[in-house]
């Protein structure tokens, strides 16, 4: 019986430390979202470029020796330019109604960050800074890594600014009408390519929030991390319904628990393929996911 | 010349691998899952023939049929998604295989060696061809063979009146199921077909490798698969061919001088020819896109 209590106290921790992490695919999940929200087109680079501005950042951690924080602000800034980047290569000008256009040419685009990345830094992974790794929080049986909460909060900081700027500024009352009516918001006035294109660095930034936190919650950064991060960005997105913020945060969270819970059961080299037929399970039974309107 | 044959016997599996995805897009449904059954076939026959000491011919047609069987398996309930979503499942659906491969352990002992393959490391020692004394032109010609079968097979389908059916299915659906197509059908046909014709073209990579691991399956290949076709045209068959060995032949092999520089160039491309879309030179649109950059035409549309 003792035993019994022993594991489930086990699995809850994993639940626990994988819903913390889980914060960090919900940033993804909300970044795939939010460009599929205006732009009715998934964005496949949109991790990919997330962990390359990470990367960008990198040189202000080895070359300047620069302390985390203006690291990871090097992160978010260079996610965000890399954004637009995307946004120019891959969305300007190709015609709105190519969608199948858009998403071959970010194709492209994540095999030739992945490919930068792997050239630039020799396929070798590099230290990232780390916040307090040693402090943990004790709950009775059970234990916080205090940086793993601190990514949570962060997470949740960045989701609360991001809903503020989405329902309570000009901008973000711009972005919902270009998603709902384009032509409508045409003739208000409002400039859709750069409607497109701020859409395209916010989200950028939540990429560089979630990649720094990615790499510093390893302690590593390797580009063996794109094309994983790629995929859970893309699970959480339809799990959670395309176009959804609310159904990223849950599912990012969902996705995160239930990741290191089968971690728990069958080892780190089987993990991923649970979390995959969980994609399938939906496509086959919800294709609209969790939270997603009817052929949104 | 060794080395010519080497890169002849590339272009007739990535000719394979191109035309099953050819296949597909002509019915309108573009598919990532294409890595996944060259996969399934490569590991398969590589068991067949290494393991169970069959002949090739057997062991290509078993790991064809078993991609196409799972082809057939994910066809209906990818058929519920369209477009990017099916793209996405079919993304991960690749992955799943290709994670599978590098958890699966299967050996046999032979000679006091275990063959099989082995997680990770991947499968070793599939020596069909040398073991049997096959010269490297006989299996040149035997996999010239079958690139021609399937290449005419479908370049006579795509003709016929069969052809005008995948066609009309892949322009438009809702007219094509208004002449009384069964749309069902001929994309889970397509899409078993598909399959079969890239496990083939698996069955055959082990064999000219002699090794295969997990990592040659990724979404690289993925996107080769759906790349050929694209790049090359949707009017026949030869577009694929064409494309196999412009990306095979120069970008791949043409510019090694440039090493690892160069696999970035296959990225750059895909995005230029999205953005540019040229039938052919002289095309419209690229008269367009020239004189925007020249500034001679105001963009007027606000579209993207």
């Amino acid at each position: 019986m003792a035993d019994f209590w022993l594991e489930v106290a086990d699995i809850t921790q994993s639940a626990m430390d994988g819903l913390l992490y889980g914060s960090t695919y919900a940033l993804i999940g909300i970044g795939f979202t939010l460009i599929f929200g205006v732009m009715r087109k998934v964005n496949i680079a949109f991790g990919a470029a997330s962990l390359a501005g990470t990367y960008a950042s990198l040189v202000a951690f080895q070359v300047l020796h620069a302390p985390a924080i203006v690291v990871f602000a090097v992160s978010v800034i260079a996610s965000g330019v890399l954004g637009y980047v995307v946004y120019l290569t891959c969305f300007r000008f190709i015609a709105a109604s190519n969608e199948l256009g858009s998403l071959l040419a970010t194709i492209g685009m994540l095999l030739f960050l992945d490919e930068v990345t792997v050239v630039s830094t020799q396929g070798m992974p590099m230290p990232y800074p780390v916040l307090f790794s040693d402090t943990m929080l004790f709950f009775g049986p059970f234990s916080l890594r205090s940086d793993l909460l601190l990514v949570f909060v962060a997470s949740v900081v960045c989701t609360g600014i991001l809903l503020a700027v989405i329902y309570r500024t000009r901008l973000g009352l711009a972005t919902r009408v270009v998603s709902q009516q384009p032509v409508a918001a045409l003739l208000c006035g409002i400039s859709v390519p750069r409607t497109n294109a701020t859409t395209f660095v916010l989200s950028g930034f939540l990429g560089g929030v979630a990649g720094s936190f990615i790499a510093s919650s390893v302690g590593l950064l390797s580009p063996l991390l794109l094309i994983p991060v790629t995929l859970k960005g893309l699970v959480v997105t339809v799990i959670g319904g395309l176009g959804s913020i609310p159904g990223a945060i849950v599912a990012g969270l969902l996705v995160g628990l239930l990741e290191n819970v089968f971690l728990y059961f069958r080892g780190v080299t089987e993990r991923d393929i649970y979390v995959m037929l969980l994609l399938f399970i939906f496509l086959a039974v919800r294709p609209r996911g969790l939270l997603g309107r009817l052929h949104a | 010349m060794d080395f010519y044959i080497g890169l002849l016997q590339i272009f007739g599996i990535h000719t394979l691998l191109g035309l099953s995805a050819y296949l597909l897009i002509l019915t309108g449904q573009v598919s990532m899952a294409q890595a996944g059954f060259f996969a399934i076939g490569a590991y398969m026959a590589g068991i067949c023939t290494a393991m169970w000491g069959w002949h090739i011919v057997p062991a290509l047609a078993l790991g064809g049929l078993l991609s196409g069987v799972l082809a057939l398996l994910i066809g209906f309930p990818a058929l519920r998604v369209k477009g990017m979503m099916l793209v996405i499942a079919t993304l991960a659906f690749s992955e799943v295989v290709r994670l599978f491969f590098f958890n699966f352990n299967y050996t046999v002992l032979r000679d006091g060696i275990p063959i099989g393959p082995i997680g990770a490391e991947g499968f070793r020692r599939i020596r069909y061809f040398p073991e049997n004394g096959w010269t490297t032109i006989e299996v040149s010609l035997f996999m010239g063979l079958i690139v021609l079968l399937v290449g005419g097979a479908l370049w006579w389908a795509d003709r016929s009146r069969l052809g005008a059916v995948v066609r009309a299915v892949g322009e438009d659906e809702l007219a094509a199921q208004s002449v009384g197509i069964n749309l069902t059908t001929i994309k889970v046909a397509a899409m078993t077909l598909g399959g079969v014709i890239a496990g083939i073209g698996g069955g055959l990579y082990a064999h000219m490798t002699t090794h295969v691991e997990h990592l040659n399956f990724g979404i690289l290949l993925a996107t080769f698969a759906i790349a050929y076709p694209i790049l090359g045209g949707m009017g026949s068959v030869f577009g694929t061919l064409a494309a196999v060995v412009f990306v095979q032949g120069f970008l791949v092999e043409g510019l090694r001088f440039l090493g690892d520089w160069r696999n970035l160039l296959f990225g750059l491309l895909i995005m230029l020819a999205m953005n540019v879309r040229i039938k052919q030179l002289g095309d419209v649109r690229l008269r367009n896109l020239l004189r925007g950059l020249f500034g001679l035409r105001r963009r007027s549309h606000a579209g993207a």
